[in-house]
């Protein structure tokens, strides 16, 4: 038994650090969230460094949950990690089953297909949102404004001209304005994660019972059944984990919210609080709380269906 | 027998067609990146030059003047090896520990490492400004080593974990018969064997170092800041800089993206937490 004391002891480094990083800056913040605490007050300077003496109980809480941005944060960041998650799952699938199967190209295919995920998220947002989608400069607007120069080049086009002239003009959709601009970001996730999914998907249907197949083909069974009772139930396992992985990454998505539109109409948990943390720590703190709680939620809830199959 | 037939000519012909679409399709962002980066500023948002242009490299020449991208390129390049490394020596240990003399808790702590990178790193943001101010190593390559060091800590470990596994326990216990002591354990035969592994988990860490986009814009202003924030800095130019912008992106992410093709096949495995190989 001594002679495991010292191997085990080896583990110490990274429990410790882990535990640091984890119970310090998380029982600041719960300190913080029960406090008066500003960056910057006239009236008020006492309340500018953190002191038990500016105790406010549940008040930052309060303050938090009656504010209409809180509100519209936690809705948001459900909505938008939810869409990425059914999109990339879906799109997932497909993909991986189509291109599960030897075909001339397959190795480029791969590699095309992945490189998105290896993009920086900073560099995907400005990508995407310049580049793209911008209304006017962007292909977006590029080919808005090319189908309307075609429509009236066909106004005056003899016999079909009557036609187009009831079209009217197409009008690009701008995503930096505050309703489109968490599409623009459910967009661009989902670009980047897709690979992520069909790489993972591809990975385990490469150990689907082969056997199994060929017997469902000899018995007629319908390429749709074949895909319902044996490809879809195989990917149960990979599809969790797929699921777990991303609403980790996703549930604290921020540079592409920051730079699609600096939080305009498009606020998620994390932006929110680095907004109150420009000046109200208490509410940030208060904020993070709920974050922590939500995140906790679904990683229980997570953990619960995929730990079990981590672990075999 | 129908259905084999219809199969196979699907296969013979629309899988090709249908895989190498949308291969396209999801390439051609990056693809598009590219090319505009070969355009000047004003090409750049000229229709007329939307797919024939005289290309040019001065975006690529300028970048330094521009942008200063080698000081935000050395401090990705440093930021991100070291901790790496750091994650690297004190996870090789860990996961040794937990691979070859497990514990009743060992599958407990490797849950609750995974647990800590749940924790959504907004909720910290303002403890993390705090000390690192406090501790005067706001903005310096020490505080953004040690947060990507600690980011990356519970991947690393649960990747090695599931590498060190693979190894069969007999060589392990036949080197343990001959008195063989624990650094000698993990030098002599743990890295030799694993070496493989190691590597692709450096690989894999060096990658998300590189595109870590919270911590590095958060925790710097100019002096440690890396390429996500100076990519970040320059968010939004309305069209003005479309051809430069692209170049310093496409310089930004190329290296990152070639290095992510050779290393596929361990994403899965460190992504899936070894659940799926």
């Amino acid at each position: 038994m001594s002679s495991r004391a010292l191997p085990r002891l080896l583990q110490t480094p990274a429990v410790v650090l882990l535990l640091i990083w984890m119970l310090v800056p998380l029982g600041m913040t719960l300190f913080f969230s029960f406090i008066r605490y500003v960056l910057a007050s006239l009236n008020r300077p006492e309340w500018t460094s953190p002191s038990f003496s500016n105790w406010r109980g549940f008040g930052n809480y309060g303050f938090v949950l009656d504010s209409k941005d809180f509100w519209l944060a936690v809705n948001n960041s459900l909505f938008i990690v939810g869409s990425i998650l059914f999109l990339t799952v879906a799109l997932g699938v497909m993909i991986a089953v189509l291109i599960n199967k030897a075909f001339p190209g397959q190795g480029i295919v791969r590699v095309l297909l992945i490189s998105p995920f290896f993009i920086m998220p900073a560099v995907n947002a400005v990508l995407w949102i310049n580049m793209i989608l911008d209304p006017v400069l962007g292909l977006n607007g590029l080919a808005v404004g090319g189908i309307n120069s075609v429509i009236v080049d066909l106004k005056d086009a003899p016999l079909i001209g009557w036609f187009f002239s009831l079209w009217p003009q197409l009008e690009p959709i701008s995503f930096r304005s505050s309703q489109n601009s968490a599409y623009a970001v459910i967009m661009m996730v989902t670009w980047q994660w897709t690979p992520f999914a069909v790489l993972i998907f591809m990975t385990s249907l490469q150990s689907e019972d082969e056997q199994q197949k060929e017997a469902a083909i000899l018995d007629g069974a319908s390429l749709w059944s074949q895909f319902r009772f044996l490809t879809l139930p195989h990917l149960g396992r990979p599809m969790a984990i797929v699921v777990m992985i991303q609403a980790i990454f996703h549930l604290s998505l921020y540079a592409e919210i920051e730079i699609v539109s600096r939080g305009n109409g498009n606020k998620n948990l994390p932006y929110l609080i680095g907004e109150f943390a420009n000046n109200n720590i208490g509410a940030a703190s208060a904020t993070g709380i709920f974050a922590v709680i939500l995140a906790n939620i679904v990683a229980i809830f997570l953990l619960r269906a995929v730990g079990k199959t981590l672990m075999e | 027998m129908a259905i084999v037939a219809q199969n196979s000519k699907f296969g013979t012909f629309g899988r090709p067609i249908l895989a190498w679409a949308v291969a396209l399709l999801f390439f051609f962002p990056i693809f598009w990146l590219v090319f505009t980066s070969f355009k000047t500023d004003a090409d750049a948002v000229n229709p007329e030059f939307l797919f024939f242009f005289t290309p040019t490299l001065e975006n690529y020449a300028n970048m330094t003047e521009n942008y200063d991208y080698w000081h935000f390129a050395t401090n990705s390049i440093v930021t991100s090896v070291l901790a790496t490394a750091v994650a690297l020596v004190v996870g090789i240990p860990a996961a040794y520990a937990m691979a070859f003399n497990p514990s009743r808790h060992t599958k407990d702590i490797l849950m609750w490492m995974l647990s800590t990178k749940m924790l959504p790193a907004a909720a910290v943001l303002y403890p993390m400004t705090f000390l690192a101010k406090g501790l005067g190593i706001y903005d310096t390559h020490f505080v953004i080593i040690l947060v990507l060091t600690l980011v990356n800590l519970p991947i690393v470990i649960w990747m090695l974990f599931t590498y060190f596994k693979e190894i069969p326990k007999d060589i392990i216990e036949a080197a343990q018969m001959d008195g063989i002591s624990t650094w000698g354990e993990i030098k002599e035969i743990l890295i030799p064997l694993a070496w493989g592994g190691i590597a692709a988990t450096a690989l894999l860490t060096f990658i998300f170092c590189w595109n870590e986009a919270y911590w590095t814009v958060r925790l710097t202003t100019t002096e440690a800041s890396t390429l996500s924030a100076l990519i970040e800095g320059n968010r939004a130019p309305e069209g003005l800089f479309f051809g430069r912008l692209s170049a310093v992106s496409a310089a930004a992410v190329g290296p990152i993206v070639v290095l992510g093709w050779f290393c596929q096949k361990q994403l899965v495995r460190g992504l899936s937490f070894g659940a799926v190989k």
